[in-house]
């Protein structure tokens, strides 16, 4: 019984030898080596994103807050506009030709 | 930019929690002393007594003369044994050798026990078994 | 066989130590093939501890006596079904279920996320930590696989352990504890790969909802198992293993509504990575508490060997999640405010404090017998009072906030727009609270309270549903386009249920001991009780004493009970067979407990009626639908986030 639990014990090894060094197998010389780097602009670009989707989202939340009576005409009307900015602002920054208006983005009023 | 009031409501729940927990232990501090058999000689007031059953058990504890039992340290090797006189359930795994517990104060000499009080531990097992009033 | 149990193991171990030393270092130094080698060595190890549980569950199903731990914990009379539920009934077993299902959500939460090649770099030695302190345990201090000369039967089963719940109720709970390290490795993972955004969040939201789901039900399902099966009458007694699930669950929910924060506002970023350090280390404080004995009550009174290592553990964890958010501050810096004390995410707030000072009021109640012993040298313990005043204090405006919270307005809400949406809730309240004081339930403040602010809450949900109805057209497609929310309120719904229940069946019940003889009776509460005869039944491996009880309600009989006691001859064990009646007309129970049997013929009965006690378990079943409404995936928003991050990749030049 116990060689019997030995060789089953041997082969699980292997394969589990063999299933770790996979990457290394495949690739003996690969092109690049490297994990890939988030730089600084995708950073930055992923938290554009992150404040567009945001803006966009509270501004769906505003208005349907009004539709069903939470948010009271007063207050919508008080904040709707610079809400809209807001997304407006966001969906700027993310225009592929401009620059990444980080001052600007990161107001967040 | 005005400064975020985040930090002072922080503050201040601590604050107010603190002071709740604060009052509590104050006024109400019902933490009772846990006590083995050897270190119950000359105990005042209303504490828990920790042990294990030694002999049989006399009496019933459903009648007027209570049930009376011997307890003795669950560990160590002090001979220190106290006499118990307990009225009120009896929890099922309860026999010699049980791991128990009970509170109630000392009087001449006698463990007598808060009325319903006795739970019975599981030893080393995996699940509690014990029977106890809510 | 216990060899492959072992070997594998020990191929376990290897695997999830190379997972965090090559894991490590390939993140560090960004070297991809390794990271990926690093990766796979947890998927393998999923594999490896899975031939170990596959080795322990043949032997505990073959009967192998030669195995201490199927010697143990089974015997040969045992039901099928038990003995299987064995494999975590011992310390041993119960490590390696935890290993097993640790193993297993990583190697799914990994494999899911993959493609975010960067978080998972970092995300795999944090989850190989945590494995690689469970796979020493097994290998070197306290293994499932010890041999011995076979003796003829095992030790058998705790009675009170054979029972339905618990074959449900410790998976549950493991699901539960393991899943919430998933959460806490991609926080550090995050942290540790220097990230700022809140893909870990997007990652991560159903792990932690489905595992704060799996702990809530298992605490449901424990706590009906003590109740049904230990019976004393209840189904709490804030026992250390009892709190041990409890304040995991605790942290987890204040870390659930505080994520939502931090995707809408992008707010409190440091306190959600310590919100879910402190969730992930009471989880392993909750292993550490139910499995090593350490605190003296319910469980048992010898310390177990593992104690000290789980202890060490637990700091380091704790060390390690301190440093790490501590060095990564600058990274967590929110750019947005809070706007105003009156706003959804101040309620938001306000119930994370509460739910974490209960959460450490019922910590220090735990650990104060450790606390005092080291200190004084004297051991001091607090009890229920001390938890029902803050379980009081704490959890009733927790349930007030419940019903304010949908009521308020994101970032800030006038007082004049909070005056119109709580109008109809708090008619509500008053008309409850007036309606119950003159029926004569004002005799409990604290049940009052409870009643009054479950009115108050109950309003504001079917206002919340109402209003969103009318104004998307169809329930369906509200609920469809917004499932976390509405979920969420169904989830809030049990929990009102769950109030009520505990309410009624604590602050309203009422208690009655009696010795009776052949054809006396008793009364309680209205109801009367009148004991018929005596039976003695031979089981197949136990035998039972039980009496026959008749229960009328005036002048109907509504039911016939057979409280009683068993004795097991293998386990040379009692069990206690209490005899329920549940009541349809108050949702209530009439709890019989036979307490002794005289030499005379005398039944000494425990009768205690419970009104609403079963809203407790129906709370149960609302909350896991509330929990799949909530879980369940949204295509729309599945897109949306898929195109954000890898919109982002694609961007690049």
């Amino acid at each position: 019984m116990t060689a019997l639990a030995l060789a089953l014990g041997a082969v699980l090894a292997a394969l589990v030898v063999v299933f770790v060094a996979r990457p290394f197998l495949r690739e003996p010389a690969p092109v690049s080596d490297r994990l890939d780097e988030q730089g600084a602009v995708d950073r930055l670009r992923l938290e554009l994103l992150e404040e567009r989707d945001r803006a966009l989202s509270a501004l769906k939340e505003l208005e349907f807050d009004h539709r069903t009576g939470k948010v009271t005409d007063d207050d919508y009307r008080e904040q709707v506009g610079p809400m809209r900015r807001r997304a407006a602002e966001t969906l700027r920054a993310l225009e592929p030709r401009a620059e990444p208006r980080a001052a600007q983005v990161g107001s967040g009023r | 930019m005005k400064r975020s009031p985040a930090r002072l409501v922080i503050a201040l729940s601590v604050a107010a929690v603190l002071a709740v927990f604060i009052l509590y232990t104050a006024i109400a501090g019902n933490a009772t002393t846990q006590l083995s058999p050897s270190a119950l000689r000359g105990a005042t007031g209303h504490v828990a007594l920790i042990g294990m059953v030694v002999g049989k058990p006399t009496g019933d504890s459903h009648s007027v003369a209570g049930m009376r039992f011997r307890l003795k340290d669950v560990s160590g090797t002090s001979s220190a044994r106290v006499l118990v006189d307990y009225h009120g359930s009896v929890p099922d795994l309860f026999k010699p050798t049980a791991h128990v517990v009970l509170s109630g104060r000392l009087q001449n000499g006698v463990f007598v026990a808060d009325n319903g009080s006795l739970v019975t531990k599981c030893p080393s097992k995996y699940a509690p078994a014990n029977s106890k009033k809510t | 066989m216990a060899a492959l149990g072992r070997v594998a193991l020990l191929l376990s171990f290897g695997l999830v130590a190379y997972a965090l030393v090559a894991g490590s270092f390939a993140a560090y130094t960004r070297r991809r093939r390794l990271a990926l080698s690093a990766q796979n060595a947890l998927l393998a190890a999923f594999g490896t501890t899975l031939v170990a549980a596959g080795v322990l569950l043949s032997a505990l199903a073959r009967h192998d006596f030669s195995f201490v731990y199927v010697a143990a914990h089974t015997s040969r009379s045992l039901p099928l079904g038990y003995t299987l539920s064995a494999f975590w009934g011992g310390q041993e077993g119960s490590l390696l279920l935890w290993l097993v299902i640790l193993t297993g959500y990583a190697a799914l939460a990994v494999w899911l996320n993959r493609r975010s090649r960067e978080l998972i770099a970092w995300v795999v030695p944090v989850l190989g930590g945590v494995a690689l302190f469970f796979a020493f345990m097994l290998c070197f201090v306290s293994s499932p696989f010890g041999k011995a000369v076979a003796p003829a039967d095992g030790a058998g089963m705790v009675a009170s352990l054979q029972n339905p719940y618990m074959l449900a109720h410790p998976p549950m709970l493991y699901l539960g504890y393991v899943g919430l390290t998933i959460p806490f490795a991609f926080a550090m993972g995050a942290l540790l790969s220097g990230r700022t955004d809140e893909r870990w969040i997007v990652a991560t939201r159903r792990w932690t909802l489905a595992a704060w789901t799996f702990l809530g039900v298992g605490q449901l399902l424990g706590a009906h198992w003590a109740y049904v099966e230990i019976g004393w009458g209840g189904y709490y007694a804030w026992d250390p293993v009892e709190n041990a699930a409890l304040m995991p669950w605790l942290a987890a929910t204040a870390f659930l509504h505080s994520v939502m924060i931090q995707e809408k506002r992008g707010m409190l970023k440091v306190w959600n990575m310590v919100l879910v350090a402190l969730a992930f280390n009471l989880s392993i404080l909750g292993t550490f508490l139910t499995r090593s004995g350490v605190v003296n009550s319910i469980h048992s009174f010898s310390q177990s060997p593992i104690g000290g290592w789980f202890l060490s553990f637990i700091v380091g964890c704790v060390v390690f999640s301190v440093v790490i958010i501590y060095l990564r501050l600058p990274l967590l810096r929110a750019r947005t405010k809070l706007e105003s004390l009156v706003s959804r995410e101040a309620t938001f707030l306000y119930n994370n404090l509460l739910l974490v000072a209960l959460a450490l009021t019922i910590l220090w109640g735990v650990m104060y017998p450790l606390l005092t012993q080291a200190v004084t040298g004297e051991t001091r313990s607090v009890s229920k009072p001390y938890y029902d005043f803050f379980l009081h204090s704490f959890g009733l405006p927790l349930l007030l906030l419940m019903g304010i919270g949908p009521l308020v307005a994101w970032r800030r809400a006038s007082l004049r727009a909070l005056g119109k949406t709580f109008i109809i809730p708090a008619v509500a309240a008053v008309v409850t609270g007036v309606a119950l004081i003159a029926v004569g339930l004002g005799s409990s403040t604290p049940g009052l309270l409870a009643y009054t602010f479950s009115a108050f809450v109950f309003a504001s949900i079917v206002l919340e549903f109402t209003r969103g109805t009318l104004a998307t057209g169809s329930l369906w497609r509200l609920v469809g386009k917004n499932r976390r929310r509405y979920g969420g309120y169904v989830v809030h719904a049990s929990v009102l249920l769950l109030a009520i229940g505990i309410a009624g069946s604590s602050a309203y019940q009422t208690i009655r001991e009696r010795g009776l003889k052949v054809g006396q009776s008793m009364e309680v509460a209205g109801y009367t009780l009148t004991y018929r005869s005596l039976e003695n039944t031979q089981h197949s491996n136990s035998q039972s004493t039980s009496a026959t009880v008749d229960v009328t309600r005036g002048r109907t009989h509504v039911a016939t009970l057979h409280p009683g006691k068993s004795f097991f001859p293998v386990e040379q064990d009692f069990g206690n067979d209490v005899s329920i009646y549940h009541d349809p007309r108050n949702l209530g129970d009439v709890f019989t407990i036979a307490d002794q049997f005289d030499k005379n013929g005398t039944l000494f009965l425990k009768v205690l009626v419970k009104p609403l006690v079963n809203l407790v378990w129906a709370a149960g079943v609302l909350f896991v639908f509330g929990s799949l409404v909530a879980l369940w995936p949204d295509a729309v928003e599945q897109r949306r986030l898929a195109q954000r991050y890898e919109g982002a990749a694609a961007a690049r030049t």
